[in-house]
């Protein structure tokens, strides 16, 4: 965009004053819902606003993880289905997403989080997803550097195996979504800030920006963290989210040591090595909801501390850079998909907290059949608004979240 | 991105001192007529300002004190009201 190179996502447009749908939000979840409605639908009159850049947010902050062992029957199969689109996209797209199904090592440190695992690995496999519970022992062999000794503050005692999931390379989904779109006739509006969304006799008949209004029949809210303020300030829907400050950082590049995910929960950590040799991890998120996406020395002390233990090998590396981003939460850890119920051609998709980068895929799949048939997919159906107040709440966490510490 | 609050009993304090207790809603709802709408708008729905909102707090390392406050939420600054 400041370039004078034309950009992989074909030469800047002006806005017009009408489209079919337009897509408030540059990332994943947008551009993958429109390269699924030009693609699937042939629905390519598609405008995405995007108020910075595309990635400037999740889509760019995330650390790229990708798996499929949730906890409920309701999100598994979405995630599988996700999971299984990172080689069908690289070919289709023709862009190398770097997908590096490495598999992820959850790590459990005790009998009654084993037990846990026993739940959600007994999920997985219901719903033909590979997972498994090892051993300390086990998982000392899949990942040596790993510290299985009693003497740490959280002894380590088996964990849930999942050799599917892995890591993507977030960037080049960005790029190669936005490039896929474009081919197909969607126009990606950078800078371009949506300040309203109009409405008349109950259907969405246009969305306001700070480069002129634009007519449409269709609108999806999936601007990440921000969908919430969003869709509160354009529409008056208040939605069950908490907006918290994620951070997430890199160690100096070493020689190859980690060749899987791993993650605990009682540490509060993952990491992986990139394919550059940085050891990047995170996990962490504010204890109290803001917009600031900056970094704590409080929390850049945990992630030693805690590297440390069950990484001894970690021992004495940097940091060598720092970054946060937005997760949208909501109290039962799952997403909120919905359309054409509060408004006539209103849709959203949010809610997604620290998983939106493992579903863009599949969802941008559905929420474009959502659109073009104004038909919700099965698939979809129990994301949406209304459970809050039906009381059907996911479960994908064991108890309701509250934005204490321990999340 | 450090956090101040200023307890009523205590004064100002560290922010990892407190839990957060969630956005202002008003009182609680009247029981009498209750709604799934209402309830759950009362439990559940935010409002996700960015910017200064009114919020509860609870001084949990320090004096017991449940108190409301005001607080930017793009910068973390507490807001001090007049009066």
């Amino acid at each position: 965009m400041f370039l004078k190179k034309k950009p992989m996502w074909g030469e800047k447009k002006k806005l017009k004053s009408s489209y079919d749908v337009v897509l408030i939000g540059g990332g994943l979840h947008s551009l993958a819902t429109a390269y699924y409605l030009a693609k699937d639908h042939g629905i390519t009159d598609v405008a995405i606003i995007e108020k910075n850049y595309i990635g400037y947010g999740g889509a760019g902050r995330n650390t790229a993880i990708v798996r499929a062992n949730q906890r409920t029957q309701y999100n598994v199969p979405l995630y599988n289905e996700a999971l299984k689109l990172w080689p069908v996209l690289t070919k289709d797209l023709d862009y190398n997403l770097m997908f590096n199904n490495c598999g992820n090592l959850n790590l459990m440190h005790s009998e009654a989080a084993m037990k846990a695992a026993r739940m959600t690995i007994a999920t997985a496999q219901f719903h033909g997803v590979e997972s498994h519970l090892i051993d300390a022992k086990e998982a000392k062999e899949l990942v040596p550097a790993l510290n299985i000794s009693e003497d740490i503050t959280f002894p380590i005692h088996g964990a849930m195996f999942h050799p599917p999931g892995g890591v993507v390379r977030h960037d080049a989904v960005v790029w190669g979504l936005a490039k896929g779109a474009a081919k197909l006739g969607v126009e990606i509006h950078q800078q371009t800030e949506a300040t309203g969304i109009n409405t008349q006799n109950g259907r969405i008949t246009g969305v306001v920006t700070d480069k002129g209004t634009i007519s449409c029949k269709q609108c999806l809210v999936s601007a990440g963290g921000y969908s919430a303020a969003l869709i509160n300030g354009f529409l008056g829907i208040k939605l069950p989210i908490s907006v918290l400050t994620i951070q997430a950082m890199v160690t100096q590049p070493i020689k190859p040591l980690l060749d899987h995910v791993v993650s605990s929960g009682a540490y509060h950590c993952y990491a992986n090595q990139t394919l550059k040799g940085e050891i990047a991890t995170g996990a962490h998120m504010d204890q109290w909801p803001n917009y600031t996406t900056l970094n704590t020395a409080h929390y850049i002390k945990h992630q030693a501390e805690a590297l440390s233990e069950f990484l001894p090998a970690l021992r004495g590396l940097r940091f060598m850079r720092i970054w946060g981003g937005l997760a949208d939460m909501t109290p039962d850890m799952a997403p909120i998909m919905d359309g054409n119920d509060q408004y006539e051609g209103f849709f959203m998709d949010c809610g997604w907290g620290y998983f939106g980068f493992k579903s863009c895929s599949a969802v941008g799949k559905h929420m474009a059949a959502f659109m073009a048939t104004n038909e919700c997919p099965e698939i979809l159906k129990p994301f949406n608004l209304k459970r809050y107040q039906e009381h059907k709440l996911m479960g994908e966490t064991a108890a309701l979240v509250n934005y204490t510490p321990d999340n | 991105m450090a956090l101040t609050l200023t307890c009523p009993i205590c004064g100002e304090r560290n922010g990892y001192e407190f839990r957060y207790g969630g956005e202002e809603k008003g009182p609680r709802p009247e029981e009498d007529g209750l709604t799934p709408e209402k309830w759950v708008e009362y439990v559940h729905m935010n409002e996700c300002k960015a910017g200064v909102q009114e919020e509860w707090w609870f001084h949990r390392d320090g004096c017991g004190s449940w108190f409301k406050t005001f607080r930017d939420t793009t910068t973390n600054l507490e807001q001090k009201q007049e009066g």
